[in-house]
């Protein structure tokens, strides 16, 4: 396991939401993207993970959402196994608020309909088919529409949003899921250093209200600093800076362990 | 022009005439004939006009048969170009569907409607079957080749979310495929016309029917009404095509900012 500050498991509150152990994962079969990483993310955590480009942080949340399978380990979420094809487990990971790198917002919908979607796992095939949404469904998405400032734009093409109100729908439709945990690819990476720290305080809002555990790849690391309280750094090569077992390439910090300095000496080394 | 172009030009002119002498092709038989064309044509202009109100009427029927043919195509396209498409479907489903869909659209409208007027008798309800029939085997091809270039990412994205297939296909596939569709039905209902137009010829209604039949009798002069008739006909459904698809389509895939040119 990586984590060294293990708090007591003495309320739920510290249960571990993903558990991430010695999982190795690979595309083609004869390398690994990731080898013998272990993780550990408790309740009510706020990681950041941070790393070169190609280093695995894509493949590290597509491993906790279930959407890939790892070649070594296993990957737990709420103790449970991801498994897709299951209907009761996609029930359960509808929780897992994800939001790809690419966004994965439906271009040629509206804005209401792309944050309903998130919601779809909640109803019945009938209703989502015609649909025929409950009027608390509808009114949770003006809720987080709200949240994230686009309850003016609800019926606007996606396709016809700047990049930060793309970021904005992606954040509406992830909290249209009623997630426990929100898993956010560089949602900020590409946007310019106002805007993204806007985002950023809009998630951080979301985070406060609905008590969220979070995951966020950061491209920048004082970005990472500066809004989570946990840094993972994924590291490229045998060269590790161990906490947890061999093999592990995932550096993990408390913000508040080391100065910003030590921090960014360390990352720019790795 | 490099040597290899002119090696290749000078092969098909080679291969062109190989295969023009081998089915027969007459220039002399052709310039002998030509007065005969002349004569047609003089009858032709001689319009005998006590005709045009049966031409009209005939048009009409010809266009309520494409416009059924084309609806009840592109609905049962749908269903069947999802369960075509091969990211989506089970290859148990998609294979031997594709494989009865290109069967369709193998033959040209006009043989289907030899086939249904031998089922359903005389009259445009075959050319309706043949015409339904070859739209959906010619808009399910579209549809599905569009619904598998769609974008992975949303896909992906909510396959993450966990929607069942059925709310998939609600959701992320049809929206993201739609925007040609209305397109293609206007390219397939123009198309149609022209199809029905000639489905008379083998009895199954339209105002073909009356076109063979005056040539057949060597008037000219009559069947130039009708022939008439279908040609403006098709030129005003081409240009309505051509406003509809500047209105609707240039908007919803460039955004509001496109200038539709006016003239
Ligand atoms: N679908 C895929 N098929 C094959 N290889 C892949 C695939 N996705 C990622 N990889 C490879 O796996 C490695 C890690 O990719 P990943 O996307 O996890 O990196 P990342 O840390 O997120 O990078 P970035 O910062 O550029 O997004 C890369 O070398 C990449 O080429
Ligand atoms: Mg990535």
């Amino acid at each position: 396991m990586v984590t060294i500050n293990t708090a007591s498991f003495s309320s739920i509150a510290t249960l571990s939401v993903i558990q991430m152990r010695n999982v190795s994962a690979s595309y083609d079969s004869k390398s690994f993207v990731l080898k013998n990483v272990s993780m550990n993310v408790k309740r009510g955590s706020n990681y950041a993970i941070v790393g070169a480009s190609g280093s695995g942080k894509s493949t590290l949340l597509k491993l906790m959402n279930g959407m890939m399978i790892p070649s070594d380990g296993v990957v737990l979420y709420n103790y449970q196994k991801p498994d897709l094809k299951n209907k009761q487990y996609r029930k359960s990971i509808s929780k897992i608020g994800y939001i790809p790198q690419t966004l994965g917002l439906v271009k040629n919908s509206s804005v209401l309909d792309n944050v309903m979607i998130g919601g779809l796992p909640r109803l019945n095939s009938i209703n989502s088919f015609f649909k025929n949404f409950p009027k608390e469904e509808l009114q949770h998405a003006h809720d987080v529409l709200k949240l994230v400032g686009l309850d003016e734009k609800s019926n606007r093409k996606v396709h016809m949003l700047s990049g930060g109100e793309k970021r904005r729908v992606a954040i509406a439709r992830a909290l249209m899921q009623k997630p426990d945990i929100l898993l956010a690819d560089e949602i900020v990476s590409e946007l310019d250093a106002v805007t993204a720290r806007e985002i950023m305080d809009v998630i951080r809002d979301a985070q406060k209200k609905f008590n969220l555990t979070a995951i966020m790849i950061h491209h920048d690391m004082n970005l990472a600093l500066e809004y989570a309280n946990r840094v993972a750094v994924i590291k490229e090569g045998d060269k590790v800076l161990e906490i947890g077992v061999e093999g592990d390439k995932i550096i993990d910090f408390q913000t508040g362990d080391m100065s910003q300095k030590e921090i960014l000496e360390m990352y720019n080394e790795s | 022009m490099n040597p290899k172009n002119n090696l290749l030009i000078g092969a098909v002119i080679a291969i062109v005439v190989v295969m023009s002498y081998d089915v027969g092709v007459d220039p002399i038989a052709f310039a002998e004939g030509l007065p005969n064309l002349g004569i047609v044509l003089k009858e032709m202009t001689e319009f005998e006009s006590e005709h045009w109100g049966t031409a009209f009427w005939a048009m009409l029927e010809t266009i309520e048969m494409a416009f059924i043919g084309t609806i009840l195509g592109v609905v049962i396209s749908l269903p069947l170009s999802i369960f075509a498409a091969r990211n989506i479907s089970s290859k148990y489903v998609y294979a031997p569907l594709r494989a009865l869909l290109a069967a369709t659209r193998t033959f040209p409208s006009i043989l289907w409607a030899i086939l249904f007027v031998i089922v359903v008798g005389l009259g445009p309800f075959a050319g309706i079957l043949a015409i339904t029939l070859y739209t959906i085997g010619f808009i399910s091809k579209l549809q599905y080749e569009s619904i598998e270039a769609i974008d992975y990412d949303p896909v992906e994205a909510t396959t993450a979310i966990g929607l069942s297939k059925l709310q998939l296909i609600r959701y992320v596939i049809i929206p993201e495929s739609a925007p040609h569709l209305l397109s293609q039905i206007l390219y397939m209902f123009d198309y149609n016309v022209r199809q029905t137009s000639i489905l008379g010829i083998v009895g199954a209604g339209g105002i073909g029917f009356y076109i063979i039949n005056y040539i057949k009798f060597f008037e000219y002069g009559k069947a130039a009404v009708f022939m008439l008739v279908v040609l403006i006909t098709v030129l005003i459904i081409d240009w309505v095509s051509v406003k509809i698809r500047d209105k609707y389509i240039m908007k919803a895939q460039h955004g509001q900012q496109v200038k539709v040119k006016t003239n």
